[in-house]
């Protein structure tokens, strides 16, 4: 790997925020973040990229490849939980490595956005339109994680399911009623809302109001690098803290956060290629490949498995996986993008 | 009466305090962002930004009549969702 890539990481302002936030929390300072901030600037980062990702997508309009690469997103967001289940099973319960399992086949928009700094940074172009694969690869993996769940339950709890739904007593919605949840967990939970939302908002006034993009510059384009320095500097808090329950998890688990990433994103790297993708974009799509979901997946997996225990699929994908990305993941998978897709 | 207290995430306050008022009770109360410790370890903020960090804690005073109805509509909730609840006696001032 190419040790400038790491250096240019690594010394990146989020990134040394994200340390600082992890280093507050091993020498005990006290810093903390007022809870409300946090999630106000996750949402403002959703409909920051959301928004530049439906502009981009309106100049670049909805090509063949366009089509391809979205659905190879989404292919590769149902193909992830499934090998990732069949390993996970190999040590843990039906429950937990359906979980765990849909994690890791959903992604991190957080991991995404600074992949973007990193190639803004290195001033290599990418498309808008990985955007929308972003937001369509997050649903499945959480429809494909509670469907594994309920296929590798222990027969006597499908049979208390089965029983529960005859008696249809909570909400008068019984067994319909969990997957109408599940559905809509999956595919309007707040993150991917907000960013489908802001990509269409994006789209529409690229394309009928070109004027009003001046007006969102300052907001979505000047705030960027800071918000994120901010919100990494928060989930390095958060990262930090997370590590504490890895002693729950075992080598297992900790190898498996470990080694995922890279895994997932030499498939993406595959695919890519095979798609005739740009540089940019296949640093993109492996990063979405290798990623792992904190915020949708435990939402949905604390509502629709609770026998899951969230300290294992929190803290391995926060604790673990998303640091690894960050720090190591990003320059490796550009170093190796670099070495396969030529230069155009 | 009874004072009815619920621990529960703030994803799924809006749901309960639902359950509450059509079963009957007439009001309640609400205070997020509660920390502490809990049967299932330490509850942070920290997770606040995805909807998995504190609870919320709710207090529910109710007629002796209600209680059945409120704590029929409650107890399947906090089975699936998480969270506990606790009933004592309350005297109004």
């Amino acid at each position: 790997m190419q040790s400038s890539l790491v250096l240019q990481n690594l010394l990146s302002a989020p990134v040394l925020f994200f340390f600082l936030g992890i280093l507050g929390v091993l020498v005990g300072s006290d810093l903390e973040i007022p809870s409300p901030l946090p999630k106000l600037f996750s949402l403002y980062l959703l409909l920051a990229i959301g928004f530049k990702g439906g502009m981009e997508l309106a100049h670049s309009g909805l090509g063949p490849q366009v089509l391809l690469t979205i659905g190879a997103a989404v292919v590769m967001s149902l193909l992830v939980p499934l090998t990732s289940f069949l390993l996970l099973r190999l040590r843990l319960d039906g429950y937990n490595a359906a979980a765990i399992a849909a994690s890791y086949g959903s992604i991190s928009a957080v991991t995404f956005i600074t992949a973007e700094s990193f190639l803004n940074v290195l001033d290599v172009n990418f498309d808008g339109f990985m955007v929308a694969a972003l937001a369509l690869m997050e649903s499945p993996a959480i429809v494909v994680g509670v469907i594994l769940a309920k296929l590798s339950a222990p027969a006597e709890d499908r049979e208390a399911a089965g029983e529960q739904e005859n008696g249809t007593d909570l909400e008068n919605g019984g067994g319909s009623l969990r997957w109408r949840e599940v559905l809509q967990e999956a595919f309007l939970n707040g993150s991917v809302y907000l960013l489908i939302g802001s990509l269409v908002i994006g789209y529409v006034v690229a394309a009928f109001s070109p004027a009003g993009l001046e007006k969102m510059d300052p907001f979505t384009e000047k705030l960027f690098y800071g918000a994120l320095c901010f919100f990494l500097l928060d989930m390095g808090i958060v990262a930090a803290q997370r590590l504490r329950d890895l002693r729950q998890t075992g080598a297992f688990l900790i190898g498996f956060s470990l080694l995922a990433p890279p895994v997932h994103a030499l498939v993406g790297l595959l695919v890519s290629a095979l798609l005739g993708l740009s540089q940019g974009n296949t640093l993109l799509f492996m990063v979405l490949c290798a990623s792992a979901s904190y915020i949708a997946v435990p939402a949905a997996m604390r509502m629709t498995v609770p026998q899951a225990n969230p300290s294992l699929y929190i803290s391995t994908a926060l604790g673990l996986t998303f640091p690894f990305n960050v720090v190591i993941g990003i320059p490796l998978y550009m170093a190796l993008t670099r070495y396969v897709i030529p230069v155009g | 009466m009874k004072r009815i207290d619920l621990f529960l995430s703030e994803r799924e306050l809006n749901r309960v305090c639902k359950a509450i008022t059509a079963a009957g009770a007439k009001g309640y109360s609400v205070m997020r962002h509660v920390t502490g410790m809990g049967p299932s370890g330490e509850i942070s903020e920290g997770m606040d930004f995805s909807g998995l960090g504190a609870n919320a804690h709710v207090i529910v005073f109710v007629e002796d009549g209600v209680l059945a109805a409120v704590s029929k509509a409650l107890k399947p909730l906090l089975k699936r969702y998480g969270g506990v609840g606790f009933v004592s006696s309350a005297e109004p001032l």
